[in-house]
């Protein structure tokens, strides 16, 4: 029992932190950076209380264990122990603040709603995404626009107006930040900041049917003079 | 693939064929092995039965013959999914989102819930000495309920029309716009039957823990899988409520042309909200019973009384009320705006702290106590630490900006498997290990049982760990394939292994009650040393039970009177008790209904029509045989 708690616990610790080549937790934009320091410090927290618990599971198990030698010991009972009780009360309390305050504050800067910004800011790109069965199409600025591939400037702060044409899907680069849903009634804004250059694979994450597995899309981020040249090239 | 019987040509898909053929095979030997032993006389009595002992009974043999059906699906999920470009057999497309859609809802309705109602009938009246539960007529037709809609909802695969909308239904896909044949009917009515069952089986489980605990059994004596269940059964009649309303317009959706849940007045996000106000709290309806049978299993293999007994009963109903508020964590990407996003974080995160309080108390009960192993105990610490790795990823996902990243990927996956696993199965099989006495008479092998834990635990771990990898790694959910260089096989090859493993554990599982049963090998009533009420009657408990009726003097009143070495004290001065009589109405109730619920699925309204018309006749049939006739009005006889 104890050996099989180390053995987790060990397995978790390597595969995480030999894994930064996870995609998820080595993302290419800010908005995505900051998730993922949401992530570690969540999983960070979390990792204490697991290791306490641990511990006091393993130690109990197997000093209290059945054994020939304490076979005729009578456990005595106890009713409980209100100091100790309040003690792993407050503690989860005050780690979930810890938690909550980082939380609050990135969620309210990042959560997707239905406000478009009018005017797009200098250092923004918007693109206009429409989802439907079973494709993506991105259409730029220019009004330029492409299916299932997506093609975006480094260095910008990429603003995605998204709606669907039948029913809901799900927005998601794994590789660049986190996922925005789709809706066939309402456009919803989700702004990802300071993209990366390189190549990415985007998805559909919400079930949307037979060819869901298969509603994939490309995505590259490009320099900025290219990603000019790009778009009025589509014209 | 076609066929040609009697000049008929049918032509199937060969994982339909394959369903067909075994049935016929599996219930081929079963009749056989019925006639021969003549077992007529048992089946009608089980059939007619209003006990609640039988009835769990049923409950679990039901429940647990889904969980295996549900589990074969889950061995075909993994095995789709185990090399990346898989082709197999033909789980790709809509075979596969029909796979994923039967596994989840079979597990959560058809598999859990009635597992865990079953050990709730078994157990609840023999914990509280009540003789049976209130409404021992109703409890029949609730479980009748619960097996009707099992029983349509199966079918739908039989007839190559199994639904494929996920066990979430989420609209507009399941509306009749994009998913206009039957199978999504399927889904609609199957669950509202049963879910109509399980609403009347809370309803008496409330009334019998209020009205029939033996004298002396105060609310604060009670054993906390009374507790866990009494909160629990309010939990079900207020969520699942919700789920009949929503399944109800959904129905309307599809059938009516309402518009509900899309269109220009409607709202798919409508449905997310009713389905996860009903879908949050039942995760915890899941897991609060399982809570209740490891408070009660770890005291008494540590041979000592649960720590902290108060806070564990508050931290039950606290629990039990906080889930109610949490539901749109599954909504967090809907874009409802950044305020409510923060504010169901937040929520979601307090849910840990009466969690946490539970799983240090179980610590604390360990602590200075003599724990042996036996399996139910051994089910019981696999649980501690198994599920605080599920609660950890529980708080992950709180984080409503990180949540961006998980939702809806193979790590949600991961993040429920963990809990409802370690909770609500691990729970169940605790719970059968350690009640197989009271239900049959027997204790079932502990060698055999062990193997069964071991590779359950392992392949658990083993399947689901990598899991929270491949999630990371950007697979989403419900997908059925990935390509080589996406950096997903090496994860998912290593699920599919501890799939494996955990079917094999089930396996194990089936020998060890066909070992059990051909030895045959009589029980004693108190077989584990136990410390409550249900231990002082005889296994298996008899259909009368508590005469003369014992008094609790305090909590755990078995282990108060073996310390003092005596015998517990009786009374004849008590409430009057539940009356049971078998009926046959019961199973003809449910009967009409499926055959009602299943003109409907067809649309052939008339005939519907005419087994309503018969529901409505057994109803009054039903008034004229009422077995309490002769006591009402005459206030508390006995
Ligand atoms: C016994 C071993 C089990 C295995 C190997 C297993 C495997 C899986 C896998 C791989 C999926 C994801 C399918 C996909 O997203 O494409 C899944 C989904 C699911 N499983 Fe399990 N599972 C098991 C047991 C259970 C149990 C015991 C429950 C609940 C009591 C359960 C409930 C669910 C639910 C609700 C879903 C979601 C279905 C959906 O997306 O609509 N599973 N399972
Ligand atoms: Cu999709
Ligand atoms: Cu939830």
């Amino acid at each position: 029992m104890k050996k099989l708690g180390l053995l987790i616990l060990s397995g978790f610790t390597l595969m995480l932190s030999g894994c930064s080549g996870i995609n998820v937790l080595d993302p290419k934009s800010s908005t995505g950076k900051d998730q993922a320091y949401l992530i570690w410090l969540s999983l960070g927290i979390m990792a204490l209380v697991l290791i306490v618990v641990f511990i006091l599971f393993a130690y109990f198990v197997y000093k209290y264990r059945y054994s020939e030698a304490r076979k005729d010991y009578e456990p005595v009972d106890v009713e409980g122990n209100r100091k100790l009780e309040l003690t792993y009360t407050i503690i989860p309390v005050i780690l979930l603040i810890i938690l909550a305050v980082p939380t609050v504050r990135i969620t309210m800067e990042q959560s997707p709603d239905t406000s478009a910004s009018q005017k797009p800011e200098d250092g923004t790109t918007k693109i206009e995404v429409t989802g439907r069965q079973f494709e993506w199409e991105f259409k730029h600025e220019n009004g330029a626009s492409v299916k299932d591939e997506l093609v975006l400037p480094e260095d910008e702060d990429i603003e995605f107006n998204l709606h669907s044409e039948d029913l809901i899907h799900s927005f998601w680069i794994p590789e660049l930040a986190g996922k925005v849903d789709v809706f066939p009634n309402k456009e919803l804004n989700y702004v990802i900041r300071d993209v990366e250059r390189g190549e990415y694979e985007g998805k559909c994450a919400e079930f949307c049917g037979v060819q869901h597995t298969n509603m994939t899309f490309s995505v590259k981020v490009i320099g900025k003079e290219d990603y000019k040249a790009y778009i009025n090239d589509l014209k | 693939m076609e066929i040609s019987i009697f000049g008929f040509s049918i032509s199937a898909p060969s994982d339909v064929i394959a369903a067909w053929i075994s049935t016929v095979i599996m219930g081929g030997i079963i009749t056989f092995y019925v006639v021969k032993t003549n077992k007529f006389p048992l089946i009608w009595s089980y059939l007619r039965t209003t006990n609640h002992r039988k009835i769990g009974t049923l409950y679990i043999l039901f429940g647990f013959l889904f969980f295996s059906r549900a589990g074969l699906d889950a061995l075909l999920i993994r095995l789709q999914l185990a090399v990346p470009n898989n082709e197999f057999w033909l789980f790709q497309f809509e075979k596969y989102d029909q796979l994923f859609t039967t596994h989840g809802t079979m597990m959560i309705f058809f598999a859990a819930m009635p597992m865990l109602l079953g050990l709730m009938n078994i157990v609840v009246p023999l914990q509280i000495g009540a003789r049976d539960l209130a409404f021992p007529f109703l409890n029949a037709v609730g479980f009748w309920l619960f097996f009707a809609g099992a029983l349509i909802f199966n079918f739908s695969f039989f007839l190559n029309s199994a639904p494929g909308i996920g066990w979430t239904g989420y609209a507009p896909l399941s509306t009749s716009i994009f998913t206009p044949d039957v199978n999504s009917d399927y889904y609609v009515f199957g669950v509202q039957v049963s879910g109509l069952g399980t609403i009347f089986t809370a309803l008496n489980l409330i009334v019998t823990i209020i009205r029939h605990r033996a004298p002396g059994m105060k609310w604060f004596r009670m054993p906390l899988f009374t507790w866990a269940t009494f909160v629990t059964a309010i939990m079900i009649l207020l969520a699942f409520t919700v789920l009949a309303i929503a399944l109800y317009l959904l129905m309307f959706d599809r059938m009516f042309g309402t518009k509900f849940f899309s269109g220009p007045d409607g709202d798919p996000v409508y449905w997310q909200h009713l389905f996860w106000i009903f879908g949050h709290p039942e995760v915890y309806i899941l897991a609060l019973p399982a809570f209740g049978i490891f408070s009660d299993i770890i005291p008494t293999f540590s041979g000592k009384r649960i720590f902290g007994y108060s806070a564990m009963v508050f931290s039950i109903v606290l629990i039990g009320f906080l889930s109610f508020t949490v539901w749109a964590h599954h909504m967090l990407t809907v874009g409802l705006g950044p305020l409510l996003n923060t504010f169901f974080a937040i929520t979601t995160m307090t849910i840990a702290v009466p969690t946490g309080i539970k799983i240090f108390n179980w610590l604390f009960t360990l602590q200075g106590g003599l724990i042996r192993f036996t399996v139910p105990m051994l089910f019981s610490l696999g649980f501690i630490p198994s599920f605080v790795m599920g609660g950890v990823t529980g708080v992950m996902l709180s984080v409503s900006a990180a949540d961006f990243q998980f939702h809806d990927s193979q790590f949600v996956v991961a993040h429920f498997h963990y809990v409802i696993l370690a909770s609500t199965i691990l729970g169940i099989f605790a719970g059968i290990y350690y009640y197989y006495p009271k239900m049959m008479g027997l204790r079932l092998d502990e060698t055999l049982g062990k193997w069964h834990f071991w590779l359950f635990l392992i392949g658990y771990h083993l399947t689901f760990f990598p899991m929270h990898i491949t999630g990371l790694n950007g697979m989403p959910r419900r997908v059925f394939t990935y390509d080589p260089g996406d950096g997903l096989t090496v994860t998912n090859f290593m699920s599919t292994i501890g799939a494996f493993l955990m079917g094999a554990g089930i396996l194990f599982f089936f020998w060890n009650i066909f070992k059990t049963h051909r030895e045959n090998e009589p029980v004693s009533d108190d077989p584990w040393n136990g410390r409550t009420l249900e231990w002082t009657v005889p296994s298996p408990s008899p259909e009368e039970t508590f005469d003369p009726m014992p008094v609790v003097e305090g909590m755990d009143p078995l282990w108060i009177v073996k310390k003092e070495g005596r015998e517990m004290r009786t009374t004849t001065d008590h409430r009057s008790t539940p009356i049971a009589r078998d009926s046959i109405l019961p199973v003809l109730m449910a009967l009409s209904l499926a055959a009602l619920t299943f003109c409907m699925i067809y649309q052939w309204f008339i005939a519907s029509a005419i087994f309503a018309v018969g529901l409505f006749a057994l109803f009054i049939v039903r008034s004229f045989t009422d077995e309490k006739k002769e006591h009402y009005g005459k206030g508390e006889a006995s």
